[in-house]
């Protein structure tokens, strides 16, 4: 199943030479962090440490259990704490 | 609190959901018997003094403790010397990426001291009297240097340096040299220089903000017990007792499964108590006397020596239709991260153009440090700064082409689709449905028509939280039933998670206790913070019921004699499923209780949860101000906030969430201000000086629940603690210049800056 992959540009400046959006074969968050990490080694653990994902919209802290249904977007932003 | 106007379209009906009983912890909070940080007394214990900075930024020479040990009654004294030193490495996400050689040196000062307050040392003594003496017999040697209070100075290139080696991470040219920008961020969707092309008006101005404090009741406090074997206990009242154990363990160098912390009532935190100033030293003072330590604040360390939340200084910039379409945006925040870096300017970026579908915009954000106590979370952290700025700008738009300032904002709302600035599109709906109860609330069509008196609208934004929360649940052998959480009770959540745990079981609420457990004896649980309890930790105790419901069946079968598929649960009790499974009278929650033995044992269950998809809180004020224009004194002559509350569980306390939220809006936007002389000394650190809003100060705030359920809750939950003070500041401003013609830039907006610019700025 394909999920489209989004980083601010920031990240992706950090991590993917600039390229913010990327098409992975994945059926849950986990699968979708590792595709990534495959094509930049260290980018699971800066998934998994400075990020908060919405998979469609919906915020999420990254973990692996949640699913990604097919056609989904993905989109990894810096990690949120509030009051 | 009032009964507010609730408007909802669902046609579900609960027993317990939305009904109003009295709180569970509510008598002995009224009666003065609740035990908060400072009223736990342990045998042999010792009473601690923390030793603080009198200068805004010095090099400590030397730090002479002879003499203060040496005072008879004195059990120990401790510095930085005593504990680990650790690395100076950023670690975990970029907007709380925490650095443990900034936290260390913020809990007991080492090289220097950045700011007024700074701890230094600490003693503990068998009295607080011999431990006050203590404290001021140690002797520092200090090299005062020059310091820096002000964000747009502390950025200049020859402002003083708080760490002279400090990159700023994020600027765009290259090899920026050493500042106290600790970061620059930026975000950017569509094309800025296109969108303001397309625009009729563009609006654009510079605002400063002061620091405010989150003005909790009560001042930090904990007892630590500390024994040879390593182990200790922490009673402490604060927003995360597991936050306050990772903290202290990290600092101690110990283990965490080496500390226990229980969590005592809190009397307020708004975010500022989801850091650790004391524990870690309480701790260390109990290890080296060997016996218990009590340490708490006065409240003129909390000002002096606790975040407030950041001043700032912003420019914002608004590009509009004739016909009303937001087309572009712009803004800088600027804002003082306090004397270490971490400010909330990311929440300043992303928040405050999200409840807007503008396809052109850029927020910049910049992280900056001075000589002033490092900033810490509050209520929304950095939305309602950044709020106050874009939403006087959108309210001048509004003025410019004549629109009503509400319909501006119902033109240009964001609906499910629409991209944020920081990329995903919005998921939830509810903010259309808010600005519409808004603006049919029946003062809406009646602005005050009073000479100096004007409305002012505004809206606010906050993405609410989720994350990780653990729950407990017990049947007793009378079918009452405990629930347990790891969730500190700030706002009353012991009553709402009674509710979700009696809706869900179908049992009366009082046959259900609400607790909060200590680390030792729940599952771990995040902070409360983040508007996340009632939405998390709500899921948990959920999740928990449903597995001692399936228990229930699996027992009442057994009891029957029959296949657990012949059982269903409902209205409290255990019932057949059906006529072929045989003709028994429904058994009650107590009667299973009852043979909880011979069923194979206690009936407890547990339930841990990462929650997600919490949807966003989403905010709507209009406020009436009259201005006495002798004074420049603003009454706040009405005001009506709507609030997209997912589902009102407890709705009392949904309604002094936002009545709660508004009055400190009203004190950030009137006049709370940290007040700093020139040796960078603050000058207002009490209540009689810092003026938070009283009773007398602000009518009754008519509150209006919009009820659009969160479809991932079980009931419909969604946050509502903090989106409701986002949009107080900006409404008043706006509600001023209607009254005045007087655009107030300038938080706080007290008397004598509105008599100023009311004057032309004479």
């Amino acid at each position: 199943m394909t999920a489209t992959v989004a980083f601010t540009s920031g990240f992706a400046r950090k991590y993917t030479n600039g390229v913010r959006e990327f098409e992975v074969e994945a059926h849950n968050l986990r699968g979708v962090i590792r595709a990534m990490d495959e094509m930049f080694p260290g980018l699971g653990h800066a998934l998994e440490e400075e990020t908060t994902v919405a998979i469609n919209g919906e915020l999420h802290e990254t973990g692996y259990f949640q699913p990604v249904p097919p056609g989904a977007e993905v989109f990894f932003i810096p990690r949120i704490e509030g009051g | 609190m009032n009964d507010s106007t609730i408007v909802t379209d669902s046609v579900k009906r609960f027993k317990w959901i939305g009904t109003r009983p009295i709180r569970p912890d509510g008598v002995p909070k009224v009666t003065g018997r609740a035990m908060y940080g400072a009223d736990l007394k342990l045998p042999g214990m010792l009473y601690g003094k923390v030793l603080r900075s009198p200068h805004a930024h010095a090099l400590i020479k030397k730090i002479d403790t002879a003499k203060a040990a040496a005072l008879p009654g004195v059990k120990a004294v401790v510095t930085s010397a005593d504990l680990p030193e650790q690395k100076n490495e950023f670690i975990g996400p970029e907007r709380v990426a925490v650095n443990f050689w900034h936290v260390t040196r913020n809990i007991l000062a080492r090289e220097k001291v950045l700011y007024e307050g700074h701890a230094i040392a600490a003693v503990a003594a068998i009295s607080a009297s011999i431990a006050e003496e203590a404290a001021s017999l140690i002797e520092v040697t200090y090299e005062v240097l020059p310091h820096v209070i002000d964000v747009d100075e502390a950025m200049k290139p020859d402002a003083p340096l708080l760490f002279p080696d400090m990159i700023p991470r994020g600027m765009t040219e290259p090899n920026p040299k050493p500042s106290n920008i600790s970061k620059r961020l930026e975000f950017v969707m569509g094309d800025i220089e296109k969108g303001f092309a397309q625009a009729d008006v563009v609006i654009e101005k510079e605002f400063t903000t002061a620091a405010v404090h989150q003005g909790y009741i009560e001042p930090h406090a904990c007892v630590a017990k500390m024994e040879a074997d390593g182990q200790g206990e922490i009673w402490s009242s604060s927003q995360g007792h597991f936050q306050m154990r990772a903290l202290t363990a990290k600092i101690l160098g110990c283990k965490i499964g080496d500390l226990r912390v229980t969590p005592a009532e809190i009397g307020g935190g708004f975010g500022g108590k989801t850091v650790t100033y004391l524990e870690p030293v309480a701790a260390l003072l109990s290890k080296k006397s060997g016996l218990p330590v009590r340490l708490q604040m006065t409240r003129e360390d909390v000002f002096k020596g606790t975040g407030p939340t950041s001043g700032s200084s912003m420019w914002a910039k608004v590009g509009v239709t004739k016909a009303g379409k937001i087309v572009a945006a712009d803004a800088i925040f600027k804002f003082q991260a306090g004397a270490f870096p971490g400010s909330p300017v990311m929440n300043a970026c992303l928040c405050s153009y999200s409840p807007y579908d503008i396809p052109n915009a850029r927020a910049v954000g910049y992280d900056v440090v001075s000589n002033r106590p490092k900033s810490a979370a509050y209520r929304a952290p950095g939305s309602p700064i950044g709020h106050y700025a874009v939403e006087s700008v959108i309210d001048m738009c509004a003025k410019a082409i004549g629109m009503d300032p509400l319909e501006l904002r119902i033109k240009n709302v964001a609906s499910i689709g629409v991209p944020t600035i920081a990329g995903p599109k919005h998921a939830h709906a509810g903010f259309m449905e808010t600005l519409q109860a808004l603006k049919a609330h029946p003062a809406y069509a009646n602005p005050p028509k009073g000479p100096n008196q004007g409305r002012g609208v505004a809206i606010g934004y906050w993405f609410n939280g989720g994350g990780e929360s653990s729950a407990t649940m017990q049947i007793n052998a009378d079918g009452t039933v405990l629930v347990a959480t790891g969730s500190p009770d700030i706002g009353g959540s012991r009553a709402s998670m009674a509710l979700m745990a009696a809706e869900t079981l179908g049992v009366d609420y009082n046959q259900v206790r609400a607790i909060v457990a200590d680390t030792g004896s729940i599952g771990y649980t995040h902070v409360t913070g983040g508007s996340r309890v009632t939405f998390a930790t709500g899921m948990a105790v959920v999740a928990a019921t449903k597995n001692v419901i399936k228990d229930l069946i699996r027992r009442a079968a057994m009891i029957w004699d029959v296949d657990p598929e012949g059982v269903i649960w409902e209205d409290g009790f255990a019932k057949p499923a059906g006529a072929n499974v045989g003709n028994f009278k429904p058994m009650s929650l107590a009667e299973i209780a009852g043979k909880a033995a011979a069923t194979g044992g206690p009936i407890t269950a547990s339930a841990g949860v990462n929650a997600g998809a919490q949807a966003p809180g989403f905010a709507a004020h209009f406020v009436d101000v009259e201005v006495d224009p002798e004074t420049g004194r603003v009454d706040i002559l009405k005001y009506v906030a709507a609030q997209d509350v997912g589902r009102a569980i407890h709705p009392s306390y949904v309604e002094g969430q936002i009545q709660g939220g508004v009055v400190q809006g009203i004190g950030w936007a009137l006049n709370e201000e940290y007040i700093y002389n020139a040796k960078g000394q603050l000058d207002n650190a009490g209540f009689l000086d810092y003026r938070c809003p009283v009773a007398s100060d602000i009518p009754m705030i008519d509150t209006i629940l919009v009820e659009v359920p969160n479809p991932v809750h079980p009931y419909g939950a969604k946050g509502v603690g903090e989106a409701n003070i986002c949009p107080p500041m900006a409404a008043i401003a706006n509600a001023i210049e209607t009254a005045t013609h007087t655009r107030m830039t300038h938080l706080p907006m007290s008397p004598p800056r509105v008599l100023a610019a009311m004057s032309g700025g004479k």
